[in-house]
């Protein structure tokens, strides 16, 4: 390996090493404040460590790693979303009993699985990144150990988890056996010279998607979402719905669009049913919830069923749209339920639609950016959600997706019914339930959060602009 | 030597797959679906070394050792879990670790 190889990878050994320090000083002095506060910096100069390797980008180590515009990008946004949470678990797990500074290690482990998603370009990367990332949330979601709920989505993710992984890792050796390589771009390299329907392939790829279909919960492999999103602490629920599927998701596009698998028919249909299929049972499932993290759950089935939409317009302006999409998802999912985690304590998750009756007379501050996150999750203007819907949708009438664009549209509709029933409950008259008193801490992260929400929905050109300079696929 | 074609081999670990697959639907206790999960994930590691000799690549048998390294860890992690499981509900029977539904 160069010195260029390793200053490209300083993000990734910034993050690999932070949990091994964090190991080393928790085994001398057991400290959450000190272990938080080096957790979160971390976390910040593996951000700002992007910007530095920014001038050598594009750059390729072969065989394993990528590291150009597109992957930068997913990786920034990755580690932005997991120092958010970080930020907001503060409270959360404070109040754990038991050992607690250990959830920042496991955020880490996680965090480094999610970003080595974005710079795979093969296959032993692939799942090395996905397998760091899905031990290291089945640790993460039975975190609290007391409770029987969060011990029992820890088990049904692990047992789910592991089967799709299972299936991922048999599409890859159908895959393997079929091209002889394991390497993104020589596998389209092998394709061109092999019969691209082969049973050997069809099925490699088919039990690939189940693999992958399984971490994006898209239907019909979304079965566990609602469950784990219950059952696990709200802080790590918000890290599944952000930093796992959008590091999955970072894959599955860099890998369809080398592949150009939109051109093939097959795998062209499949997805626009799996894309429709999903926004309907997501939408139509989440109208009866009465618990806001399963409805959350439920919502994101279907915010991943609109994504789905990019892979099949086959253009670098679909790209750019799905990454701004992301932003914009991550942004309003982590403050939705930074709202939840915030207001939630040791005996008592605020997670049912009545324990929010009347947050704006008691807490309006967080009311607000609650109210903020859902109008974006329906897509109204002046919200990051709004633009980013009208981008997806833009880019897929340019493509001539009417179909999708079109269940997409009334899909909107459905979910504008649910999220405003949790917002007329909001300013409802209040119920005498006790509040927990909030830290300063997670007061500024929500602060950001909303205004981040609102930047991005008023005046979203600097981010497009800069999406647009930098990512090309 | 006797030389078994390619594709009967890959039936062969296809076959031991869908076993596994099987063995998790029909087994409810919990250690025994992880058994399962176990033998899917080495038919898998074994088409990898199938491919890998069938390519005379190394790269075959370097997956099947991450592989195992990962599913080490992945049991070491899911026994532990289901000490917790059978901590909190005195039993491994999955139908009976059932609490997170929907309710209406």
């Amino acid at each position: 390996m160069t010195e260029r190889d390793f200053l490209c990878l300083t993000p990734f050994l910034i993050i690999a090493i932070a949990p091994v320090v964090i190991m080393i000083v928790i085994s001398i002095l057991r400290n959450y404040r000190v272990v938080y506060g080096f957790s979160v910096l971390s976390l910040l100069a593996a951000f700002g460590s992007i910007f530095f390797i920014l001038p050598s980008v594009p750059h390729t180590i072969e065989p394993l790693f990528i590291i150009d515009g597109y992957s930068m990008f997913f990786l920034g946004i990755i580690i932005i979303s997991a120092l958010l949470v970080t930020l907001l678990s503060y409270d959360y797990i404070k109040q754990l009993d038991g050992v607690k500074e250990e959830y920042y290690i496991i955020i880490f482990t996680s965090t480094l699985g999610a970003s080595l998603l974005a710079v795979a370009n093969h296959f032993v990367l692939f799942f090395l990144g996905i397998e760091t990332l899905s031990i290291s949330l089945y640790i993460l979601i039975a975190f609290q150990r007391s409770k029987s709920n969060s011990i029992e989505a820890g088990i049904k993710y692990l047992i789910l988890a592991s089967v799709s992984s299972a299936f991922l890792l048999f599409g890859m050796a159908l895959t393997y056996t079929a091209f002889g390589t394991m390497q993104f771009g020589a596998i389209v390299a092998a394709l061109v010279i092999h019969d691209p329907l082969s049973t050997l392939v069809l099925s490699g790829f088919g039990m690939m998607m189940v693999g992958i279909g399984f971490k994006l919960a898209l239907v019909p492999f979304h079965m566990w979402t609602p469950d784990v999103y219950q059952g696990a602490p709200a802080p790590v629920s918000a890290y599944i719905a952000t930093v796992s599927k959008g590091a999955v998701m970072a894959i599955l596009i860099r890998f369809f669009f080398i592949l150009r698998g939109f051109n093939n028919h097959y795998l062209f249909f499949a997805i626009s049913g799996i894309a429709i299929l999903s926004m309907f049972v997501g939408n139509i499932l989440a109208i009866r919830q009465k618990n806001i993290k399963r409805l959350l759950g439920y919502s994101s089935i279907a915010n991943m069923g609109y994504l789905t939409i990019i892979l099949l317009t086959g253009s670098n302006k679909g790209v750019q749209a799905s990454i701004f999409y992301l932003i914009s998802y991550f942004f309003t999912t982590i403050g939705a339920f930074g709202v939840i985690s915030l207001l939630s304590t040791c005996e008592f998750e605020a997670e049912k639609i009545e324990d929010f009756k009347g947050l704006f007379w008691k807490r309006p501050w967080i009311a607000i950016v609650f109210t903020l996150s859902l109008l974006s999750l329906a897509g109204i203007p002046l919200t990051a959600g709004f633009i980013a819907k009208f981008y997806v949708i833009l880019e897929g009438m340019k493509a001539g997706l009417m179909v999708l664009i079109i269940s997409m549209i009334i899909n909107s509709v459905i979910g504008l019914y649910y999220y405003l029933r949790i917002i007329t409950t909001l300013f409802s008259t209040a119920s005498e339930a006790k509040l927990p008193e909030l830290s300063l801490i997670g007061n500024i992260t929500l602060a950001l959060i909303g205004i981040s929400i609102l930047v991005l929905g008023i005046y979203p050109g600097w981010l497009i602009d800069i999406i647009v300079r930098f990512v090309t696929l | 030597m006797l030389t078994v074609p390619v594709e009967t081999q890959i039936l062969f670990a296809g076959v031991i797959f869908f076993l596994g697959l099987i063995g998790l639907l029909v087994r409810r206790n919990m250690i025994f679906m992880l058994m399962s999960i176990e033998i899917m994930f080495n038919a898998a590691g074994l088409v990898f070394i199938i491919a890998g000799t069938h390519w005379n690549q190394p790269d075959g048998q370097v997956m099947f050792i991450f592989i195992l390294a990962v599913t080490a860890v992945e049991v070491s992690i899911a026994l532990a879990l289901i000490l917790q499981v059978y901590h909190h509900f005195k039993t491994l029977d999955s139908d009976a670790v059932n609490n997170l539904k929907d309710s209406n």
